[in-house]
């Protein structure tokens, strides 16, 4: 019995021999020192094999009964291991086919709460607010149909609680270069709006800049769109050439806010834009991207000289070009946007408009915190209807110093102290209050805290 | 006489198949249908690259060697891998890579699955295209 054991034995011995002996030759087959070293080894080898098979021929001897049984005991064990080895195959089988997808549909979301002299959007609302509770899936419909919801509940001007649809898109996705999403989507321009969009923990700031953020959270531009949109990207160089282009209804402006007609417009006007970016990829500029955005935009307003007219009167030709770039490293993230504005009034008295916008937001990624500072300013000329009819079109400075800490991977608390100057003195008109009659002061300063949390 | 072929082969199998463990080799494998260069594994892992042809890719995570592979590969660590996956996910809907828990189930994953990467610590056989060894 035994002396069939040490055939195979020997046998193994020798492939291990072999193959070791191989492999190190391979590696390196001109080094003399190495072969004499494997001469070596091969040696003390054979001589273990001699060894062992004296030692074999010994407990041979010795074997006197119970080859039976001991034939009998591998056989059981043999069977048993090959039970267990199904099974593990079985369980590796199950759980490596498993999509990531088939355990139902996750949903998560971010919120935050604030606490300062004044509400971070609504300056004349003061102490602790509820900022907002964002949800989001995104339902996996096939290899290539794909979908994004968002569905917010967040405090508006006026203090209660409103529901919004932000986003409900649904595409195709035709290659790594092209993507059609049909829907509500965030307007592709600049960095901070499809990057940082709501989703407070994403954003290293406590808020984003005043004149970009949320046609009902003081923006004056089009964060939103209703219609299609077409992007994609193709390596270039050592970097990434990306692209947008959509359009969609034209919006509305309808109470002082920007609307983007969710519902489709009556007159048919749209917006139709582009954004062209380039992100660098290795080197010293690895982390920067630079692009250059731009839409035309046939606004309408819900009023004209205090008049209730036709809801979808065309007004305003809004035209935007800007730029912008973003550096994101380990250590920095600086982001920098520049809006130019040349919009032309179509009825009432018409006449073309001149204005720019635009922020520096500059941060260090420290261990154990993020400082940022950040300047913002927006030259809105009043004489233009689409800045003036906004609740919150009044051009400003501001200024703003900030931290953020990170409690853990799903937390973070913010702190900023931040300074605004509005530098149009604007009385009431026929469409809405003046400033001073809605409580929002011509000059202020705050000291904002947001604990932000995303799950 | 077959015995002794069979165990020959054998301790030649287990030799060699230590030999590169030892080695501590990070291998990329894709399934058959993929076609794939080593320098766009790391797209593939960051969403950038969802297509190899017209083959929409697939990739899981192996958690027995994913420190190996972001080290390796991503050249980041899991919390900026993580971070990295949050954002993209909130921005276009994107699914951050199914997690695999051993390289037998990476690699059954590959095999089963058309338009399948993952990466492995071991051999992996026949049956899947090695993309890159790191």
């Amino acid at each position: 019995m035994l002396n069939k054991l040490l055939i195979p034995a020997r046998a193994i011995a020798l492939g291990v021999i072999l193959s070791a002996a191989s492999l190190p030759a391979a590696a390196d087959s001109a080094s003399d020192a190495k072969l004499e070293e494997l001469q070596h080894k091969l040696d003390q080898s054979m001589k273990m094999i001699e060894a062992l098979g004296a030692r074999v021929k010994e407990l041979e001897g010795h074997a006197t009964s119970g080859p039976v049984a001991a034939a009998a005991a591998p056989a059981a064990d043999a069977q048993r291991l090959a039970a267990v080895e199904q099974q593990v195959v079985q369980i590796e089988t199950v759980n490596a086919t498993r999509q990531s997808d088939d355990s139902g549909l996750p949903i998560h979301g971010f919120a935050d709460v604030n606490v300062g002299n004044d509400n971070l959007y609504f300056p004349y609302a003061k102490g602790t607010n509820v900022g907002s509770l964002d949800l989001y899936l995104a339902p996996k419909l096939g290899d290539r149909v794909v979908s994004l919801a968002e569905l917010i509940f967040e405090t508006g001007p006026d203090g209660h609680v409103g529901t919004d649809l932000e986003r409900f898109q649904i595409g195709y996705q035709f290659s790594d270069k092209a993507t059609v999403w049909v829907g509500r989507f965030h307007t592709p321009y600049g960095y901070v709006n499809t990057a940082l969009h709501h989703g407070v923990w994403l954003a290293d700031a406590l808020r984003r800049p005043k004149f970009v953020n949320f046609e009902d959270k003081g923006g004056v531009l089009p964060a939103h769109t209703v219609g299609v949109w077409v992007t994609g990207a193709q390596h270039e160089g050592n970097g990434k050439f990306l692209y947008d282009f959509y359009a969609g209804n034209g919006q509305q402006i309808q109470g002082g806010t920007l609307d983007m007609q969710t519902g489709g417009n009556g007159h048919g006007a749209a917006i139709a834009g582009t954004r062209l970016s380039y992100q660098f990829s290795g080197g010293a500029v690895d982390g920067l991207m630079v692009g250059v955005n731009g839409f035309t935009d046939k606004v309408s307003d819900d009023r004209v000289n205090g008049d209730l007219i036709t809801p979808n009167a065309t007004l305003i030709r809004l035209n935007m070009v800007g730029a912008y770039a973003v550096y994101d490293t380990d250590m920095w993230e600086h982001i920098v946007e520049f809006y130019s504005f040349r919009d032309k009034t179509l009825n009432g008295s018409p006449g073309t408009h001149k204005s720019n916008a635009w922020f520096g937001q500059f941060a260090y990624r420290g261990r154990w915190c993020l400082p940022y500072v950040r300047f913002e300013r927006a030259s809105l000329d009043q004489a233009d209807p689409y800045f003036n009819e906004q609740t919150f079109g009044a051009s400003y400075y501001r200024s703003a110093l900030g931290v953020r800490f990170d409690i853990n991977a799903k937390s973070s608390i913010k702190l900023e102290v931040a300074h605004t100057r509005n530098t149009d003195d604007r009385p009431k008109t026929d469409y809405r209050p003046s400033d001073a009659e809605i409580g929002l002061p011509q000059q202020y300063n705050e000291i904002l805290a947001q604990y932000a949390v995303r799950f | 006489m077959r015995t002794q072929i069979l165990a020959l082969l054998l301790g030649t199998f287990l030799t060699a198949w230590g030999s590169a463990a030892a080695a501590g080799d990070l291998v990329v494998i894709c399934h058959t249908s993929v076609s794939l260069k080593a320098d766009e594994v790391r797209d593939v892992y960051f969403g950038d690259k969802g297509f190899a042809g017209s083959v929409k890719l697939l990739p899981a995570d192996n958690s027995a060697a994913q420190d190996a592979f972001l080290e390796k590969v991503m050249k980041l660590d899991a919390k900026k891998y993580a971070g990295v996956w949050i954002k993209k996910a909130f921005r276009d809907g994107s699914a951050p890579p199914p997690v695999k828990g051993s390289d037998a189930e990476a690699i059954v994953y590959v095999k089963q699955t058309a338009g399948a990467c993952s990466y492995v610590t071991s051999a992996p056989g026949d049956g899947v295209v090695v993309v890159a060894k790191f």
